[in-house]
């Protein structure tokens, strides 16, 4: 090394492993609470750990409703933390890592799709504490169909609170079915109504233009075309129990008679006719050039397709009146109507709320989150746009759509009433096994002739016997 | 001009560069008998990270596929059960096949491309261009897998992408990139090949830098032009290289994950399914992480194998100058 004399200067072995040590050490301090984890929010100082899905500009937006918490609490500290993730299948394995790795949050947002694997492994039930606080929760559920709480009720106990939700009802484009010279279709629609409503989309617009997008996933894909048609892919059973709930908060509901413990999905049913029968149904539409053949997954691109005028009509929920209107749509560029019938008119939804975990450390504390969080104070500070459907019935009002559309914005909460047997994502607590089982043979079953989608339907049984055969 | 102390320091220097530890000390031991301990000293750093990152995880990893965990509940012994499903498991089976016919198609492509791309690099452009290539053909492999995958399911989309938008200027139907068993397979492949030739090119490059001009100064006197100078010369004296491209090729796109996951997610059906989207998915979708590792234990063992077969049959193919 060249010295300030302009003579080498000898560093002896010692000097440098001196300060090699000294940079090491040094490092390690520096490193600290990352090396430990202390840097991690609520490890270390005793706050409860609040885990969504999302980005740090989401954890953000929560922080107004942290606040309003801890003016009703200011003896629990609480600490959000956003977890990026592709969708709740990738969510939800995010959490098990951290699980894994004995950092588990206090409580996690989680959504239909998860709720069963949360029931089942990791969380802590909530009856002890509804059956406390009884006279407290009675408004809540009172402004909450009882639909959304039977999603999260498992083996007669119910988990989470729904906060949020979504049925999978058919958004149109306007323009594109004026270019057909077709009206607003009835509530009652057809399927058969519907296959017609795209045959003319397609023949006033026959390029660049799709009549009806849809996407391979387990909410808004296939699903919501087996409901209709009273099947699924998966046996749907309900569980006993549950009583205590429904007698003790929805007494006076005319549906209180069909509630119960909560699903279940124990055995596969694509061999059921009537499943053949719907896939039939999409292929043809993909084989006529009225439906797209699905990617797995996809959906990334579809606001902006939509937005774009370049697609007709696609299945979706309220989450997406906030994202056309950021896209540029206009309220009367859109509008949205239920899902076409079949047999039935059953529905497709998911919902999401907050899980306790078992490992929580303070589960006193973490109620208090999940209570306030359903409060209406805390749910109209999270909800100030129409990005998702609001759980609370009072709060899907004109003023939450005003000048974002669309037109028939009731039809978003109208469908638990008009039709109460609509049901949850099927989700078991297997459910990402059951997920990739069901996307990966659909684009086979939608994209061939008769006999490959017998043979993908067949592959569909085999995949689900093979994800379900260990039960909980 | 050097002064005498620094001339001192560099002689110094010198003896110790050249053999300080052979050199007895005023005890009259060694520098290595006085401190035995400070070899180790050094390597620890080393030794330690690599057990803990490493070596660790591998022993763990191996044992692991003798128990039945879903990171939730406590392990339990299984034995060799986690091996007898995997094996059975059609899935498995499938995705191994898929990865062997991706690894043949995807190594030959990335070979080809690279070596061709390399001589015509190499002997055909001015050296300025050449150095612009060598950065350019390398880029995609800087780039995120997932990355790029997300930017090429928009192009080969087949509604809107722009692929097929390009091939309906020319009068070709829009082609189902994504959602055929062919049709993916090929979209993987090509954008696997795209973002890793570039190693393998510049690995030829080397090679072809090394190859003596007067080797083909000889050859051309031997009446050899053209392909016939690469066949009989380039070749074989690149074989050490191909060599370790093709190993270094073929253990990479055994474990081809990013590509299929991001575009296709391993569909339609089984189609572009590989052996470690299956650990991914027994691991953190179905929390079998017991099967997940077996299948890791089996993917090791059969790139040990191919490894070990590449190296046995270069005793007959490579050629050392």
């Amino acid at each position: 090394m060249q010295g300030s004399n302009g003579t080498l200067r000898d560093i002896s072995r010692r000097t440098a492993l001196g300060a090699l040590g000294v940079g090491i050490v040094g490092a390690t301090v520096a490193s600290w609470p990352r090396l430990t984890g202390t840097d991690i929010p609520g490890r270390g100082d005793n706050s409860l750990s609040i885990a969504i899905m999302g980005t740090a500009a989401d954890a953000a937006a929560r922080q107004k409703v942290v606040d309003a918490f801890a003016k009703v609490h200011p003896d629990i500290k609480v600490k959000v933390q956003a977890i990026q993730a592709v969708d709740w299948k990738d969510f939800f394995t995010k959490i098990l890592t951290m699980v894994a790795a004995g950092t588990p949050p206090d409580v996690v947002y989680v959504a239909t799709e998860g709720a069963q694997l949360f029931a089942e492994k990791l969380a802590h039930p909530l009856d002890d504490y509804l059956r406390r606080d009884a006279d407290h929760m009675r408004e809540y559920f009172a402004d909450v169909h009882p639909s959304l709480v039977e999603a999260f009720m498992y083996k007669g106990s119910l988990f989470q609170l729904p906060i949020d939700w979504n049925a999978a009802n058919m958004y149109y484009n306007t323009t594109a079915l004026k270019q057909a010279g077709l009206e607003r279709p009835a509530d009652d629609w057809t399927y058969l109504d519907f296959r017609n409503t795209l045959a003319a989309m397609r023949k006033a617009r026959p390029s660049d233009f799709t009549p009806y997008y849809w996407t391979n996933r387990l909410f808004g894909g296939v699903v919501p075309w087996l409901y209709a048609n009273d099947t699924s892919f998966l046996k749907e059973t309900k569980s006993a129990g549950g009583r205590w709930l429904w007698d003790g908060f929805y007494a006076n509901d005319p549906t209180r008679g069909m509630r119960s413990g909560g699903y279940q999905w124990l055995e596969p049913n694509a061999n059921d006719p009537k499943v053949f029968e719907s896939f039939d149904f999409l292929r043809g539409l993909v084989k006529d050039g009225l439906g797209v053949r699905p990617e797995e997954g996809g959906g990334n691109s579809l606001v902006g397709l939509f937005a774009s005028n370049r697609i007709g009509t696609t299945p979706a929920g309220g989450y997406w009146v906030q994202g056309l209107s950021e896209a540029g749509m206009k309220q009367d560029d859109y509008d949205v109507q239920f899902f076409p019938k079949w047999r039935t008119q059953r529905h497709q939804f998911g919902t999401a709320g907050y899980a306790i975990m078992k490992t929580a450390k303070d589960k006193d504390a973490a109620w208090e989150w999940v209570k306030f969080s359903s409060s209406l104070e805390a749910m109209q500070i999270v909800f100030p746009t129409p990005n998702t459907t609001p759980a609370r019935r009072s709060m899907v009002n004109e003023r939450l759509y005003a000048g974002k559309g669309p037109r028939h914005w009731k039809v978003f909460y109208d469908t638990l009433d008009r039709f109460p047997s609509t049901g949850p994502i099927p989700a078991p607590p297997q459910q990402a096994a059951v997920e990739t089982a069901l996307m990966k043979n659909v684009s086979l079953a939608v994209s061939g002739d008769e006999r490959q989608l017998k043979s993908a339907l067949d592959s569909l049984q085999r995949d689900l016997e093979f994800a379900l055969r260990r039960q909980p | 001009m050097s002064t005498a102390s620094e001339t001192r320091v560099r002689s110094k220097a010198v003896r110790g560069a050249a053999g300080k530890a052979e050199r007895p000390g005023r005890d009259g031991r060694s520098g290595r008998e006085r401190q035995p301990w400070l070899p180790w000293v050094f390597l620890a750093p080393t030794i330690v990270g690599m057990g803990i990152f490493t070596v660790l995880p591998i022993i763990a990893s191996v044992a692991l596929a003798f128990f039945r965990w879903d990171i939730i509940s406590a392990p339990s012994f299984v034995g060799f059960d986690n091996f007898a499903e995997v094996v059975q498991d059609p899935t498995v089976r499938v995705s191994f096949l898929n990865t062997i016919l991706f690894v043949v198609v995807a190594v030959a492509l990335q070979l080809g491309l690279a070596l061709g791309l390399a001589i015509m690099v190499q002997e055909k452009l001015p050296a300025w261009l050449r150095v612009f290539f060598r950065s350019a053909f390398f880029f995609p492999l800087i780039l995120s897998a997932a990355s790029v995958s997300i930017f090429m399911r928009y192009l080969f989309n087949e509604q809107f992408g722009v692929v097929n938008w390009l091939l309906s200027l020319v009068g070709i139907p829009a082609v189902p990139w994504l959602t055929t068993p062919g049709g993916s397979a090929a979209v993987v492949i090509l954008v696997y090949v795209w973002q890793n030739f570039g190693f393998s090119f510049l690995l030829f490059i080397g090679g072809l830098a090394s190859i003596p001009v007067e080797t083909y100064e000889a050859a051309s006197l031997d009446g050899a032009t053209g392909w016939r100078k690469h066949l009989h010369v380039t070749l074989p004296l690149l074989s050490p290289t191909t060599l370790v491209a093709s190993v270094m090729a073929i253990i990479n796109a055994l474990q081809v994950f990013d590509q299929p996951f991001v575009l296709t997610r391993g569909g339609p059906g089984d189609s572009t399914r590989t052996a470690v989207m299956v650990i991914f998915e027994s691991a953190f979708q179905r929390l079998e992480f017991g099967q997940a590792s077996a299948i890791g234990v089996i993917l090791t063992l059969i790139i040990m194998a191919i490894t070990a077969a590449q190296f046995r049959l270069s005793k007959r193919f490579v050629f050392y100058q």
